[in-house]
């Protein structure tokens, strides 16, 4: 017996030792830099390869002198900021967006970027305003990867069998969706099960497009106005009658247990009839629309109505990349990602891997393949920043907890155990305690 | 349990070689069977764990410097409603997970152990889905319990009343729905546990049993679950600590909604750390878990000492 | 009551044992039952009808899973992981287990006090603190770093429960080993570990899954792509906000697999640990 948990033991070392040795680093004796580049999962392995294919292997043998090593990590964000906290972590460090790299900028995990950005003249490249959102202390530490926006898209064949017509304003919206809703058809194909944080698509929506429109927000989010203004009040209350109406997924307890696949299935399938959503969706709606999903039903959109019918677009960031302030090679990143945000790479990585773009200029680009909305998306939402005429996401210009309250206490409302003004009331206390700490993200100046 | 009498080694008087060898065999050999793990466990345990009582009096934002608050964070938890809700609902948690699966567990043992066609089959099948990751059970079970495509719609079609709500998305039912799901994919798991425990139970016992005309309620209550008992009362004690550390389910069904209805502490810890940069404030909600199983497991030290055998 | 007719006694008793058995079964399997369709539809399909049985067979799921899914890969270090942890957690916690429940430990009450404390500390309290010192250490995208990680956190509760089977055991063949002179080791290795073989199955069945289905010290510990294991596989089917599912189950079934046969392979212990130290029919 003795000799047989020896033995077993001996099997353990064994086993182990010889992958230690195969885990010790090879050392970078090759000429070229090597960097490391983290990617998050969105998008699955299938986006990661196709990003590695399209951009990362054809600058790894473009000879400027910089290896990328790319992995796609499952739980990236969570290691990433164990790893810097640590002091180890990627070269290139992504963020989920802004709020994210204020804290990690203001810990000193990051590099500021100004000199590389005077450098390589950044910000001619990008649009204008778009660099200061990735600013801390006065300081780049930031670049803003994906860029995205909200939008109603609507299942086209069922409104013209209807009659019906896409709306402008909020009023029109809430007259469409009685129609819609008395004709035993599903509003909205909204849903949260899998992503709780949907809710704050449709308050964040709601407050841009209301009454005082993204200036009120602005003025909120720099301290000028109050979040408990009658203006956002109404909005809050006419989300919530929307929910109470029970047109998000058809009804609240369904809003909260259904999935996208399956409330995308209803809007394609023509039992659901609009959708509040990011850009991001375009990619997703062959699934639900057409010949892959077993109907011939079309869809198509219209800007996010608001109460004054004027189209309001409101930005959003979904990623950022940054160096990290203990990279060997902040130079060799800086290079690569330079590369990463040429608009021959962005719009290359468009077209082959349907990844949104950064905020940089892509016209005169080939852009064949990309599907037509998006680009009438993007397009409309470039139109809509250049006119100062864009709005604010939630999850790119709020501050940390101020979000988590936004996305959390709505279910309170909509349950009926708070109004909407002591909503906005505990609004305005998470916000005013992180605007003392500094933790807003820069907000442009309109 | 048989009676049986403890004899310890002998213990010579006299040469003090001998008490020597004794004292060793009675004081050091214990310890050295336990010290290696006990390295393990302290390098890997004690000291990050007692880093975390540093940043429980710390304002910290989880990857930059801590700063010093003193007991801020526990006066903030002290009047924290969130806090007060999230630990009642650790508390219903507990009281679901101490009898629903332990009662299965036990029938469905008792019942198998006996049991000789088929038992390993019935054994792995039961045993299954702990197996699965909780993503996957967690996602499997939102479907079923779909109002309009799942076992409720089902139900509701066949008349039976009460079925056509999504008991995930109501905050009244939404806590027993998410341990009923827990529970699907946890009760077996205690059930194999239970079961190879029994195995140990000498046969002889019940054989004597039935030789006293012994039913099979008495059987289970006169030999099974004491002889069982320290196996049941360990799990016991496990489930709850683990009740306080609930997490995954509850995370991957609603994180903690719909309106908060479901919001336990870990949920808050992991809110609290990661969403909102409050490591500090997050590490002082962990800390007061700690405590609450603390006194959990001071009591069952305390029904030690008294001569309980668990 | 007579001896003579006790097996027959025993063997019509056993009717209602199968009839709530099969209840119990059908309750366990049932969702698992919808998990296999789920694998075998498209994710238009699944859209339309996420319960039911698929119109149309869509095995090349399975491969396309096991290929995106870089299972090859993250099999083999997930078994590393497994194997490697079993074999700390039985060999050095069976050996805490032995003295804790048959040694009369001087102290036993402060080191069941501290390591129950330990597994009640959430693991995200000290991640941080704990990559530090494993990065000083050179025990970052190391498996053997990760294993001891993982001894640590699943030893408490192996112990434990070791000990809670091994407190079962009748005293007598040790107290008559010790009284022959045998050595502590001596009774350890020779009469309470295969005594309580059973437990040791069971514990090891239970380090093993926790280790096979563990996620976020996976994910922080090991960055290296050579290095990842079955976990992270599951991420490689996410979408933007939700996950392809039909792959996800495909690969879900096929890591059921592997305890499938493991159940099987020791079905001759799991029978035998029934035979020796357990209930006879």
């Amino acid at each position: 017996m003795r000799s047989r948990l020896g033995a077993l033991m001996a099997l353990a070392v064994m086993l182990v030792a010889p992958l230690q040795v195969a885990m010790t680093p090879t050392a970078a004796a090759q000429d070229a830099k090597e960097i490391s580049m983290w990617l998050d999962t969105t998008g699955g392995s299938e986006t990661a390869d196709c990003m590695i294919a399209t951009a990362i292997d054809p600058f790894n043998a473009s000879g400027a002198g910089v290896t990328v090593k790319a992995t796609l990590q499952a739980n990236g964000w969570d290691a990433t900021r164990t790893a810097l906290a640590g002091g180890a972590g990627p070269d290139i460090v992504g963020t989920p967006g802004p709020s994210f790299v204020m804290q990690l900028a203001l810990a000193g995990q990051l590099a500021a970027l100004d000199d590389y950005a005077a450098e390589y003249g950044w910000n001619d490249r990008f649009a204008a305003g778009s660099l200061e959102l990735g600013m801390a202390d006065g300081k780049l530490y930031s670049i803003p990867s994906e860029i995205e926006t909200l939008v109603l898209y609507y299942n086209r064949t069922l409104f013209e069998q209807n009659g019906w017509e896409p709306p402008t304003t909020l009023d029109d919206l809430m007259t469409l969706a009685e129609t819609v809703d008395a004709a035993g058809i599903i509003p909205f194909a909204h849903a949260n099960s899998e992503w709780r944080p949907a809710n704050e698509w449709f308050v964040g929506e709601f407050l841009n497009h209301s009454a005082g429109g993204p200036q009120k927000v602005y003025d909120a989010l720099t301290g000028k106005a109050k979040w408990t203004d009658p203006d956002f009040v109404a909005a809050i209350e006419m989300l919530n009658q929307m929910q109470q109406n029970g047109w998000f997924g058809g009804g609240l307890d369904r809003y909260y247990t259904g999935t996208f696949a399956e409330v995308g299935s209803m809007f394609g399938a023509g039992e659901a009839a609009m959708k509040i959503e990011g850009s991001w969706y375009v990619s997703d709606t062959p699934q639900h629309f057409g010949a892959e999903a077993g109907n011939e039903n079309e869809w198509a959109w219209v800007p996010m109505p608001s109460v004054s019918g004027d189209a309001i677009f409101d930005i959003g960031i979904g990623s950022t990349f940054s160096i990290n302030a203990n990279s060997a090679n902040p130079d060799a990143a800086a290079k690569f990602l330079d590369f990463w945000f040429s608009p021959e790479n962005q719009s290359k990585l468009l077209v082959d891997c349907a990844l949104v773009p950064a905020p940089v200029n892509l016209e005169g680009q080939d852009l064949t393949g990309v599907n037509p909305g998006l680009t009438e998306i993007l397009a409309a939402m470039n139109k809509a920043f250049a006119a100062n005429n864009y709005g604010y996401t939630t999850w790119t210009f709020w501050p940390p907890a101020t979000e988590t309250y936004l996305i959390e206490e709505i279910e309170r409302v909509w349950a009926g155990e708070i109004t909407a003004e002591e909503y906005l009331q505990g609004h305005q206390e998470k916000f005013d305690q992180e605007r003392e700490e500094g933790a807003v993200p820069p907000i442009p100046a309109r | 349990m048989q009676e049986t009498i403890t004899l310890h080694p002998p213990l010579v008087q006299g040469h003090s070689a001998d008490r020597r060898r004794a004292f060793v065999r009675r004081k050091v050999v214990p310890w050295l069977f336990v010290l290696p793990i006990l390295l393990i466990n302290v390098a890997v345990v004690a000291g990050p764990a007692l880093s975390s009582v540093y940043y429980s009096m710390t304002k910290w934002n989880g990857i930059g410097a801590p700063e010093w608050v003193g007991l801020e964070n526990f006066r903030t938890l002290a009047v924290d409603p969130g806090f007060r809700h999230a630990f009642l609902n650790n508390v219903i948690w507990l009281a679901m997970f101490l009898t629903i699966p332990i009662a299965m567990a036990l029938i469905a043992a008792s019942l198998l152990a006996p049991v000789r066609r088929g038992a390993l089959f019935f054994r792995m099948m039961l045993f299954i889905p702990y197996v699965l990751p909780s993503v996957i059970s967690a996602a499997l079970w939102r479907g079923l319990l779909s109002p309009d495509r799942g076992i409720p719609a089902f139900l509701t079609d066949m008349g039976v009343p009460g079925f056509d709500k999504a008991f995930l998305g109501d905050p009244k039912t939404v806590l027993p729905a998410i341990g009923f799901v827990d529970n699907w994919h946890w009760w077996g798991f205690l059930m194999v546990l239970f079961l190879a425990s029994m195995q140990n139970i000498p046969p002889d016992l019940y054989e004597s049993a039935r030789l006293d005309g012994a039913n099979r309620w008495q059987e289970f209550r006169d030999v099974t679950l004491p002889g069982i008992r320290p196996t049941v009362v360990f799990m016991v004690l496990m489930t709850t600590i683990w009740s306080f550390l609930t997490f995954d389910y509850i995370w991957i069904l609603t994180q903690g909604g719909p309106a908060r209805a479901s919001e336990v502490l870990s949920v808050l810890v992991f809110k609290e750390a990661f969403r909102n940069f409050n490591a500090g404030y997050a590490a002082a909600i962990g800390l007061t878990m700690s405590f609450f199983v603390g006194c959990v497991i001071a009591v069952f030290q305390v029904l030690r000492r008294r001569g309980w055998e668990i | 009551m007579s001896t003579l007719i006790r097996p027959r006694r025993r063997d019509t008793s056993l009717a209602p044992n199968y009839i709530v058995l099969i209840l119990l079964l059908a309750f366990a399997i049932g969702p698992l039952l919808v998990l296999t369709f789920n694998s075998l539809k498209t994710q238009a399909e699944l859209g339309q009808n996420p319960l039911g049985p698929p119109r149309s067979l869509v095995w090349e799921n399975f491969p396309k899973a096991w290929e995106i899914g870089n299972f090859a890969t993250t099999t083999r270090n997930s078994s590393i992981l497994v194997v490697g942890t079993i074999l700390g957690v039985l060999v050095l916690g069976g050996m805490a287990a032995y003295s804790l429940a048959k040694l009369d430990l001087p102290g036993s009450g402060a080191l069941t006090l501290y390591l129950l404390i330990g597994t009640s500390l959430p693991l995200q309290l000290y991640l941080v603190p704990l990559f530090f010192t494993w990065q000083k250490l050179g025990l970052v995208n190391n498996l053997f770093g990760l294993i001891l990680i993982y001894i640590a956190t699943n030893a408490p509760f192996a112990i434990f429960l070791l000990r809670s089977y091994m407190l079962q055991l009748p005293r007598d063949f040790e107290d008559a080993a010790r009284v022959d002179g045998a050595s502590e080791w001596q009774i350890f290795t020779g009469i309470v570990v295969p005594l309580s073989w059973p437990g040791f199955l069971t514990v090891g069945l239970v380090v093993a899954l926790s280790v096979w289905n563990e996620f976020l010290l996976a994910t922080v510990f090991l960055t290296e792509q050579e290095l990842f294991t079955v976990v992270t596989s599951y991420f490689n089917f996410a979408t933007r906000f939700s996950r392809d599912w039909t792959m996800t189950s495909a690969a879900a079934i096929m890591m059921i697999l592997p305890v499938v046969v493991i159940f099987l392979a020791l079905q001759r212990r799991f029978i035998e640990g029934l035979t020796q130290g357990g209930i006879k029919g």
